[in-house]
């Protein structure tokens, strides 16, 4: 029998609004919300667009997902017990080519070989049947 | 010094015409004290309060409370209301994270020009130390960050304030040096506190190479969590007056409020946070008619050594990005340039919001502060700062009223 692996870390709390978000991530896409009245994305997904359109005729654009690194924090400490083993790992807040931030993981490196301005790419961490993250590694 | 603020004038008149004091402050001791509820040292705290003014507690009419991170209620102020035996005629809880103290000050005041009370009771206290669960701090973690798009990948309370302090270093060029010489000054100061927590002398080094909790901070650079309470009594000249207070009055010169954002995810650049400082600072300094240079003493809020800079600099005291070597040359001391958080603040004294810098501050402006006392302390600054450098709230308090 195949090791179960179990996720035990915090999981998204969903709302009703970012259903497409999740369910593109699952599919391995970032999708983006965009303002059909302004054209303009945001981040984090909202029911309501926070321009002053406060437009709810949104749409969800496939993301180039590429960006770069905007800040960075190299974790040493976990949140809680479940990250045990985990630091030393990377909260950053990447710069998308869209123009919109999003908190993420960079993944696949030396959390010290990190820096301001590198240029990053979306991976999908399937962390249950359910949820999938989108993470960043570097472009190689 | 920016445009004229709408409004700023109107508060003038407001506070000119009712000179909104402090009369009256108090605090517990402060550490790990493992007996006592929290609703046991907010009650603590206002004893002391009300004894300091010499009133009698029939004589509070009105009640600021904040929140309990052990204590869940969703009506804070009148739980307590009750706990303690009281029926305050106005009663609110402010709940805007460390930016609740000072606002706690601004939110009597209101009431107070407004008719709703004469001699309003602030108070906060917790057992944040000894009562709070592990699921209670995990909750508090995640009220920092958005529990859908942050949260999951693992942001803790410090990684969040790492973030802000790596941009920082990374847009001015400045040193991890620069950071951990405010975690000295702090700790210099409380050494001069005697209800304070870690008063042994520290060195830049030792801050840098204390625990790494999030790179670029380490240990010495977050907050320590502490149990206790404070209060303070706001009221008017008039009324402290009419009730006998004997105590040096601080009034209350201008306050002001500044928002940036909530969620890290949706701050455009460091300016954005500068705006939102100096909005707050602007608004209690046009209210005053006072400038920077007026201020002889301030009281920043320091969850983590950044937060001292990025005020120091949104505030107006020194330019951009010179924040760290106005601390590394030990300007923020006491008999120097601009003593700051002369009790020892949030990094060495306690951890209660700031209501220990608004009561310092009050302690300064009678000069009743003891080996911490500055001289000529006429005017202080304090400012608060709730979630990660989200929500701003300053007030000035002055040893005369405005005129």
């Amino acid at each position: 029998m195949a090791e179960e692996k179990t996720y035990n870390k915090p999981l998204p709390d969903f709302r009703p609004e970012t259903k497409p978000y999740w369910e593109g991530a699952k599919n391995h896409a970032l999708v983006l919300p965009r303002s059909k009245e302004t054209g303009k994305f945001f981040f984090y997904p909202r029911a309501m667009s926070p321009g002053d359109d406060m437009s709810e005729d949104l749409e969800w654009v496939k993301a180039s997902g590429k960006g770069k690194v905007w800040t960075y924090a190299i974790h040493h400490m976990g949140p809680s017990k479940a990250y045990k083993g985990d630091p030393p790992y990377v909260v950053a807040l990447i710069e998308l080519e869209e123009g919109v931030k999003m908190m993420s993981n960079v993944v696949d490196v030396d959390p010290h070989d990190v820096f301001i301005g590198m240029d990053v790419e979306v991976v999908y961490d399937d962390v249950t049947e359910e949820v999938t993250l989108p993470k960043f590694k570097p472009v190689k | 010094m920016a445009s004229n603020i709408p409004g700023t004038q109107e508060a003038r008149e407001v506070l000119k015409k009712h000179k909104i004091v402090i009369a009256g402050v108090g605090e517990t001791e402060q550490g790990k004290i493992p007996d006592r509820s929290s609703f046991h040292f907010l009650s603590q705290a206002s004893k002391l309060a009300i004894e300091d003014a010499g009133i009698k507690k029939t004589d509070v009419d009105g009640l600021v409370t904040a929140f309990s991170l052990v204590e869940h209620t969703f009506m804070h102020c009148t739980t307590f209301a009750d706990y303690f035996g009281m029926k305050p005629k106005f009663f609110s809880s402010v709940a805007v994270g460390g930016a609740t103290a000072v606002w706690m000050a601004a939110e009597a005041a209101m009431a107070i020009a407004s008719g709703q009370a004469e001699v309003v009771l602030c108070v906060r206290g917790d057992n944040t130390l000894s009562g709070i669960s592990s699921s209670g701090m995990l909750a508090l973690i995640r009220e920092m960050c958005h529990g859908e798009f942050e949260f999951p990948y693992g942001l803790t309370t410090p990684g969040g304030y790492a973030l802000a302090a790596q941009r920082y270093l990374h847009d001015f060029g400045a040193t991890r040096e620069q950071l951990a010489a405010v975690a000295v000054t702090m700790r210099k100061h409380a050494a001069l506190k005697e209800n304070a927590m870690n008063k042994e002398p520290l060195t830049i080094e030792e801050v840098i190479n204390s625990r790494v909790i999030a790179e670029p901070l380490t240990k010495y650079d977050c907050s320590i969590i502490s149990d206790g309470g404070a209060a303070f009594i706001v009221t008017t000249e008039e009324k402290a007056k009419e009730l006998g207070i004997e105590n040096d009055l601080a009034y209350l010169l201008g306050m002001g409020q500044g928002y940036s954002h909530q969620y890290m995810t949706t701050l455009e650049n460091l300016d954005q946070i500068y705006n939102a400082i100096n909005t707050s600072g602007q608004k209690a300094f046009q209210t005053a008619g006072l400038t920077v240079d007026d201020v002889n003493l301030a009281y920043l809020y320091d969850c983590f050594t950044i937060t001292v800079l990025l005020e120091l600099e949104g505030l107006g005291f020194v330019p951009k990005g010179e924040g760290g070597s106005f601390a590394l040359e030990g300007r923020m001391e006491i008999g120097k340039d601009l003593p700051v958080n002369t009790h020892g603040g949030l990094l060495s004294q306690a951890h209660l919001g700031a209501m220990h810098h608004v009561v310092e501050a009050t302690l300064q402006i009678r000069g009743d502060a003891g080996p911490r006392q500055v001289k000529d302390a006429d005017v202080a600054l304090v400012h608060g700062n709730g979630g990660i450098v989200s929500a701003h709230s300053t007030i000035l308090l002055g040893k005369e009223p405005l005129s």
